[in-house]
């Protein structure tokens, strides 16, 4: 509620507090950024502003220094990444199969259903871990494959979550697609997988983008079950690999774990810029509907 | 498995159909008709073929029961998809919770299971397999003892040569069993070692000093169960196992003393005298675990006090976001404010980055010795060293997480107060203040509470925030698996995970069950105020 008696310089304590809030807000990662530039690659060395500039950190992560340690950066990074396509092509598959049968047809146990995979949902993922840790181990001892330290074992574990965490919003979306459509194409002759594929998911596009980018965006930045399911430091995920970087020598790696970081961004903002267009008009385009 | 850092529930309607053709649509269409049977065929037929071999592996594993099954599953798959037109609902669920129920049913069901067992260190194994181990491990020395020459046979294979050192009997250990030979056959030359009878080539040499470890883990069974090892180079000993199972009586008895060791019922065997045997396993014991928590003291006091600590963590991370949120939500609603949009912005930054990144770069931040902060302030605070400063820490840095998801929940709440209320508020003649206490916030709560509730319920469980910082630490007085700074999901993990102290499978599955009924109360009371159940037609 403006008033108009007070004037534009009444305001200079708004922007005060502003400026603050927004130092507190920026500071760490700004932060993150002149480390990963710093010459001194020592967590004791980095300062706010940089006192050299170099690219050697980044150079760090690609190519072994002379008896230095093994260099994994692009294993872990080539791990994440397929992983994280992986989980979200197959999370949009299934999310999408089991939101079609809620939405389309009327089968006996349809509500319980539907309010079980609620239910599911509120039992914190990470309680299951001793089980899921054990039930690879044993998948393991009988498809090695599946077993632990593979990551066919954890793109496995991430879809256990694929029916039950979007249902809710992919079946609202797929209630507000008319029924007409899909019953004229019935009389055409459609089979109901060919509603599926030539009239939903068609039109779904926007809500399957908005639910790929979460698994997308979920698995580049999950690190508790990939910690629990991979043992060796040549398997492991990006946050794994970014995670030993300073566990084992926080002073000395700090360098090369800012320019990880950095770099760890990337897959998502091209994700993001993939899927802009769609996301966007999903959620601007809604009133288009008639 | 994968959860957003706040709960997504609320934040979408799934409202808003766009009918424009773009190449995915199109891309996506073609998978209506020929395509999508091909692709029909090709799943199926990769599936047959990788389930089928895994179901010829268990047979070859003996695990027929679990063949069986598995070619049940199959069969079933088989069955639905191979009928056309009928069971449609099921076609389209059964993908999805195939993996549900493998990966997140099944385990609710196993920490259930694993709750009412002990099931920690030491009770690990089967019974069977605790006999078994307790039975090999446990060996004594036998009264005989051999000088012993490894040799090779022409295969290569290793065999002992060995001379009795009381009765001078000759024999010849392979890792298949023990032969006796005609003395005669064997030389002992003028250093006393004993030569290998013809066919025979003895080691010497690099040869012997290379086939070091092979030498030490070789055994020549014995007919009675014992077995006869090396030691050194030129010498062997019989030894025996530590114990004999009695089956009849269930107990297991040691060769040497007689001493009698019985089934306890809480997965151990244990003599008259309390000792219990190293090895045990794991057994159904109730509602142990769970009584646990209260009766024994051992495990309530780390409990009560992760669990005080995990009730404030989360209060307060909550409570002070929405507070700073809400207020500079507050500062930004001015119309015509300059720079809104360039705070906006900066300001929700920290939500922009993943949770885990800003943890690890604060726990940089925040290093007592080379840290930033401690740089920056006057003074050096033990920021992740002393208890209190830890927790303090924990709170800030998850406030400094959290407050970016308030600030937008509250700018976009403020936006929805009818100006009118407001005004008519101001007309009556009501302070800025009064207007915001008795107006303004009434109906942003409506809005927001449920948001808190699943903002609680999620702190509640912030592994990451506790565990990435300070890993639960610095360790607590009292020398437990719960450091100071561990809320109930990270003691919980210390408890299944971190052997330091000994893994309990039984307890961490049993707090998980109590963590699971209060979140789920949470849940369910943050549910029911908002509007997502109506959805359900």
């Amino acid at each position: 509620m403006s008033d108009p008696t007070r004037r534009k310089g009444d305001d200079w304590w708004r922007h005060t507090i502003l400026w603050i809030a927004v130092v507190l807000a920026v500071f760490p990662p700004l932060y993150v950024v002149t480390a990963a530039f710093n010459g001194d690659q020592t967590l004791s060395g980095t300062s706010l502003i940089p006192r050299s500039f170099t690219l050697e950190n980044f150079k760090g992560l690609f190519v072994q220094k002379e008896g230095g340690a093994e260099v994994f950066f692009v294993r872990w990074f080539r791990a994440s990444v397929i992983i994280a396509v992986l989980n979200a092509f197959f999370t949009v598959f299934i999310g999408a199969l089991s939101a079609y049968a809620f939405s389309r047809f009327r089968f006996r146990g349809r509500r319980m259903g539907m309010l079980f995979l609620l239910l599911i949902q509120m039992f914190p993922g990470l309680l299951n871990l001793v089980a899921i840790y054990l039930i690879v181990l044993r998948t393991g001892e009988v498809i090695p494959a599946l077993g632990l330290n593979k990551l066919t074992a954890l793109l496995l574990v991430y879809l256990s979550g694929a029916m039950s965490v979007n249902l809710w919003l992919m079946k609202g979306f797929f209630d507000s697609i008319p029924s007409e459509l899909d019953e004229s194409a019935r009389v055409d002759g459609a089979t109901p997988a060919q509603i599926f594929w030539g009239v939903i998911l068609p039109l779904a596009v926007p809500v399957l983008s908005v639910v790929g980018m979460f698994a997308f965006v979920g698995t580049l930045n999950e690190f508790i079950t990939a910690s629990v399911l991979l043992e060796t430091v040549d398997n492991f995920t990006l946050p794994l690999g970014l995670q030993s970087y300073i566990s084992t020598n926080f002073e000395e790696n700090w360098g090369s774990f800012a320019a990880g970081v950095l770099i760890a961004q990337i897959p998502a903002i091209i994700g993001f810029i993939f899927v802009q267009k769609y996301i966007i008009s999903g959620l601007t385009q809604g009133s288009v509907k008639g | 498995m994968n959860v957003p850092r706040e709960t997504n529930l609320h934040m979408t309607s799934g409202k808003g159909v766009v009918y424009r053709a773009s190449w995915l649509a199109w891309l996506i269409s073609l998978f209506s008709g020929v395509g999508g049977l091909i692709l029909k065929v090709v799943l199926l037929s990769l599936l047959n073929g990788l389930v089928g071999w895994t179901i010829i592996v268990l047979f070859t594993q003996d695990r027929l029961a679990w063949a069986l099954g598995t070619a049940a599953v199959l069969a079933v798959f088989d069955f639905i998809y191979l009928r056309p037109n009928k069971l449609l609902p099921a076609k389209f669920i059964l993908p999805g919770s195939v993996l549900l129920i493998a990966y997140l049913i099944v385990p609710i069901f196993f920490t259930i299971n694993t709750a009412f067992q002990k099931y920690s260190t030491g009770h690990v194994l089967t019974k069977s397999e605790a006999i078994t181990t307790n039975i090999e491990q446990n060996v004594v020395q036998g009264e005989k003892f051999f000088m012993m020459t490894p040799a090779r046979d022409a295969s290569g294979a290793l065999v002992l040569v060995l001379v009795d050192d009381t009765s001078g009997q000759t024999y010849l250990g392979r890792a298949n069993g023990l032969e006796e030979i005609d003395p005669s056959s064997v030389q002992v030359d003028e250093f006393g070692d004993v030569l290998p009878p013809a066919g025979l080539t003895a080691l010497v040499g690099d040869e012997l000093f290379g086939a070091d470890a092979e030498l030490a883990a070789f055994e020549v069974p014995l007919d009675g169960g014992g077995v006869i090892r090396t030691e050194g180079i030129s010498g062997a000993y019989e030894s025996e196992p530590g114990f004999e199972y009695d089956e009849a009586r269930d107990m297991l008895i040691a060769t040497d003393t007689g001493v009698e060791y019985s089934d306890n019922g809480r997965g151990s065997y244990v003599n008259p005298s309390g000792d219990e045997l190293v090895v045990g396993w794991r057994e159904y014991v109730g509602f142990e675990n769970f009584t646990a928590v209260i009766t024994n003291p051992l495990v309530r006091q780390p409990f009560l006090r992760a669990f005080v600590w995990t009730i404030s963590f989360a209060a307060s991370t909550v409570l002070i976001s929405f507070a700073i949120g809400l207020f500079l939500a507050k500062l930004l609603d001015k119309p015509k404010f300059r720079l809104k949009k360039m705070y906006r912005s900066l300001l929700v930054v920290p939500y922009a980055i993943p949770g885990f990144l800003s943890l690890l770069v604060f726990k940089g931040l925040l290093n007592d010795d080379y840290g930033l902060i401690n740089k920056l302030l006057p003074f050096d605070a033990p920021w992740l060293f002393d208890p209190w400063w830890a927790r303090l820490s924990v709170i800030l840095v998850s406030v400094w997480l959290t407050t970016p998801y308030f600030l937008l929940v509250c700018m976009g709440a403020l936006q929805a107060i009818p100006a009118e209320l407001v005004e008519a508020a101001r007309v009556d003649g009501a302070t800025r203040w009064q207007v915001f206490k008795k107006v303004t916030l009434p109906l942003l709560l409506v809005v927001v509470t449920p948001l808190l509730i699943a903002s609680f319920a999620y702190n509640f469980n912030n592994f990451n925030n506790v565990f990435l910082l300070t890993g639960g630490g610095p360790s607590s007085d009292d020398q437990s698996v719960a450091g100071a700074t561990d809320i109930l999901i990270s003691y919980t993990y210390k408890l299944a995970f971190e052997a330091g102290k000994g893994q309990d499978y039984g307890l961490a599955s049993a707090i998980s069950i109590y963590i699971f009924f209060i979140v789920a109360a949470m849940s369910a009371s943050g549910f029911l105020r908002s509007k997502a159940l109506e959805n359900m037609k």
